[in-house]
């Protein structure tokens, strides 16, 4: 071989060296914020990130929390899972279980330094000596009704048990539900009966050593007085998700419902007048009790075992609690996506958003509410695996049904549910 | 090759190496997974033998949920032959327009499962659905009426729409028996004077039965694995309502996160099917010989 070659082959290795090194880390998101415009929000971001990031690249490939269960187990054992993927504190035990996760302390303790985040956000994943994702945003049930309703009817914002069922009654009338309460054996009924169970003296459903303690006069007390709501809601209440309770309630079918946030779909829909709109902490059994609510800290897992590809996800991670780029992250659905960290609380790209602006007050409450969060199977400093199971198998919403379809009485149901979580905890 | 017998079994070779990969490697990997614990996807499971088996054949939910499979797949039965015999009857007559309206009548069985439940949720929606206005209104009901809000309701509404969405494809398979019939033979019937009745009792029901019988085991097969329309509707529910087999497969495997249980059941399930297709299509062969 003459020199020119060898000169000629050297040179090619080290372009070919040089543009492996240059060659940018690719990352995959998988989220379940599916609709369309909450995708095109996180592609924003990941368009700008990217942009900025020369040697990464994001791409995001959004899930339906129906299948995301079933899907990431199976797309792990294949190797084809993602690198960061959205979780709510139930979801985390799952992959935990199955080895997918490692401990992300260290760095959640670094974004702590920076921007302070709201303590029981990070506590829903720190157990069995690790930190387990990195909180993302905050989501907690509100009381939403119409301030004109209330007003006409003579009644003021309900604050006990026994309030909000006089004003469900007076406000059903020529033909309108005076309240819409879930009983679908679904996610979403489990989140409302548990705003009312935290609101009735029954919030631990595990005992300090692990034990189930979900049967109890508590839990009782806040299923029966769901039933009551529930025969104030329209019939098909018990095949409703969160949509179908909007849709009551914007079309002014219900007079109140529990949601995250209705702000969005009140304002695209024709719900009314924005001051019109009025949003209550849950009610409590009672009077002058503080409230409490059911509250998710969302978060995201880190699942790559690429040292590259972590760094790169954790890359990702740190920009978007930047509060330059955190607000607009959060306002993906405006009123629904609460900020996690101090700063982020600030973020002038959060406030400045025009449908925040628009809502602004009610958002207020709304944050307000949030912290006096609760989440089941979370709440004293203890996670037990179970709840996984428990929670993926809408047990609290199954217990409702027993009652409401069934006809079973509450005591009996309650003491039923119970024995399911047992079965499930196995 | 001079042994024809042999010959055959090398010309059916090939198709039956892929029919075995693509449906026997399943079906084996079901029968080690249900020999064994595993919890969830991708976690390592303890060989156990026969203890999801055992364990499984004792537990009610499995019967009743292979009790409301099989009263899903004689109800859907029942509406869609229903349906289908009159909707095949109307389209075998000749009259204008007869082939733009064979064609359309598919459009609901190829109209995609998620926008069939988009469509019937709202339709049957108390806020804002169509159909609850309208039985207000003309007095049937004072108030609007849950069709999710009962076991039974959710049921019978479950089966009005997978038959609305199934029945044009009975519809053709029966369209396509009309045409084997010789027409002379309902020539020959009116000369004698028999009525419409008559006709269809004696002509058409007899030798349409050789489709039916064909479709009794496909229906059977599609009816009793359908999955997709009750999870979207009703997820199973209200209290249970309407778990049937797969679906209670999917909540065990998925919800549960006892996969091997899972797998158990879709064993039972497989035997349960494997036995029914085998005995009809005996039933249907002996009757055949018989005629």
């Amino acid at each position: 071989m003459t020199k020119t070659s060898l000169s000629i082959l050297a040179f090619a290795s080290m372009l070919l060296s040089s543009t492996a090194y240059a060659a940018p880390v690719e990352v995959t998101l998988w989220h379940m914020e599916q609709p369309p415009h909450r995708v095109a929000r996180v592609q924003e971001l990941i368009d700008a990130f990217n942009a900025s990031h020369p040697e990464i690249v994001v791409k995001q490939e959004p899930q339906s929390w129906g299948e995301v269960y079933a899907k990431v187990p199976a797309a792990l054992a294949a190797g084809a899972g993602p690198d960061m993927l959205f979780a709510i504190p139930d979801f985390a035990p799952i992959l935990k279980k199955t080895g997918a996760l490692t401990s992300v302390a260290d760095f959640v303790a670094e974004l702590d330094k920076k921007h302070k985040f709201i303590p029981s956000t990070v506590q829903s994943y720190s157990y069995d000596g690790g930190v387990w994702a990195i909180p993302l945003y905050n989501m907690s049930m509100n009381l939403w009704y119409r301030k004109s309703d209330l007003e006409k009817a003579g009644l003021k914002v309900p604050a006990t048990w026994e309030e909000w069922e006089a004003a469900a009654k007076a406000l059903s009338q020529g033909g309108a539900y005076g309240v819409g309460v879930p009983a679908n054996k679904q996610l979403y009924t489990d989140q409302t009966v548990y705003s009312l169970m935290v609101n009735g003296g029954a919030t631990e459903i595990y005992n300090e050593d692990g034990t189930l303690r979900f049967d109890n006069p508590e839990t009782v007390g806040a299923f029966e007085f769901y039933t009551k709501l529930n025969k104030l809601s329209p019939p098909d209440s018990t095949s409703w998700t969160w949509g179908e309770a909007e849709a009551c309630f914007v079309s002014k079918s219900c007079g109140m419902i529990m949601q995250f946030s209705v702000i969005s779909t009140y304002d695209t829909q024709g719900g009314g007048e924005p001051s019109d709109l009025g949003v209550a902490a849950i009610p409590t059994e009672e009077a002058g009790a503080e409230a409490n609510t059911i509250a998710y800290a969302n978060a995201v897992m880190l699942l790559s075992k690429d040292d590259a590809k972590t760094k790169a996800s954790q890359e990702f991670i740190a920009w978007l609690l930047e509060p330059e780029n955190y607000g607009k992250f959060l306002n993906m659905e405006p009123g629904l996506f609460m900020p996690v960290t101090e700063d982020g609380a600030k973020a002038e790209t959060f406030w400045n958003d025009p449908m925040v602006e628009k809502y602004k007050s009610q958002i207020e409450t709304v944050i307000a509410n949030s912290k006096n969060g609760r989440l089941f199977g979370f709440t004293s400093g203890r996670t037990f695996p179970s709840i996984a199971a428990i929670s993926a198998q809408n047990l609290i919403a199954e217990t409702l049904q027993d009652i409401v379809v069934a006809g079973t009485d509450a005591k009996g149901a309650v003491a039923q549910g119970q024995a399911r979580m047992v079965e499930a905890s196995k | 090759m001079r042994n024809p017998t042999l010959l055959a079994f090398v010309f059916v070779a090939p198709a039956m190496s892929v029919l075995l990969l693509i449906l026997g490697w399943p079906l084996v990997s079901a029968i080690i997974l249900s020999l064994q614990d595993v919890r969830s996807v991708g976690s390592p499971g303890a060989w156990i033998g026969l203890d999801n088996y055992a364990k499984l054949l004792a537990d009610p939910s499995l019967w009743r949920a292979t009790g409301m499979s099989i009263a899903w797949v004689a109800a859907n039965a029942v509406l869609q032959t229903a349906l289908a015999m009159i909707a095949a009857l109307v389209l075998s007559q000749n009259f204008p327009g007869v082939r733009i309206a064979r064609t359309w009548i598919i459009l609901t069985w190829i109209v995609p499962t998620v926008v069939v439940v988009i469509i019937w949720r709202w339709l049957f929606s108390t806020s804002g659905g169509m159909i609850n206005p309208l039985i207000v209104q003309s007095g049937l009901s004072a108030r609007p009426i849950g069709f999710f809000s009962t076991p039974w309701m959710a049921f019978a509404t479950l089966v009005f729409i997978n038959s609305w969405r199934w029945f044009p494809f009975v519809t053709l398979m029966l369209l396509a028996g009309m045409t084997r019939i010789p027409g002379d033979l309902y020539e020959a019937a009116r000369i004698d004077g028999a009525s419409a009745w008559k006709r269809f009792s004696r002509i058409t029901w007899p030798l349409l039965k050789p489709t039916l019988g064909v479709l009794s085991v496909v229906g059977t097969l599609l009816s009793f694995n359908v999955f997709d329309i009750i999870w979207l509707m009703t997820a199973g529910g209200p209290a249970g309502g309407t778990r049937t087999l797969p679906v209670l497969i999917y909540e065990t495997a998925f919800k549960g996160y006892r996969l091997s249980e899972a797998a158990t059941m879709s064993v039972i399930a497989t035997v349960l099917l494997l036995t029914f297709a085998l005995l009809t299509v005996r039933s249907l062969d002996r009757q055949e010989e018989r005629e």
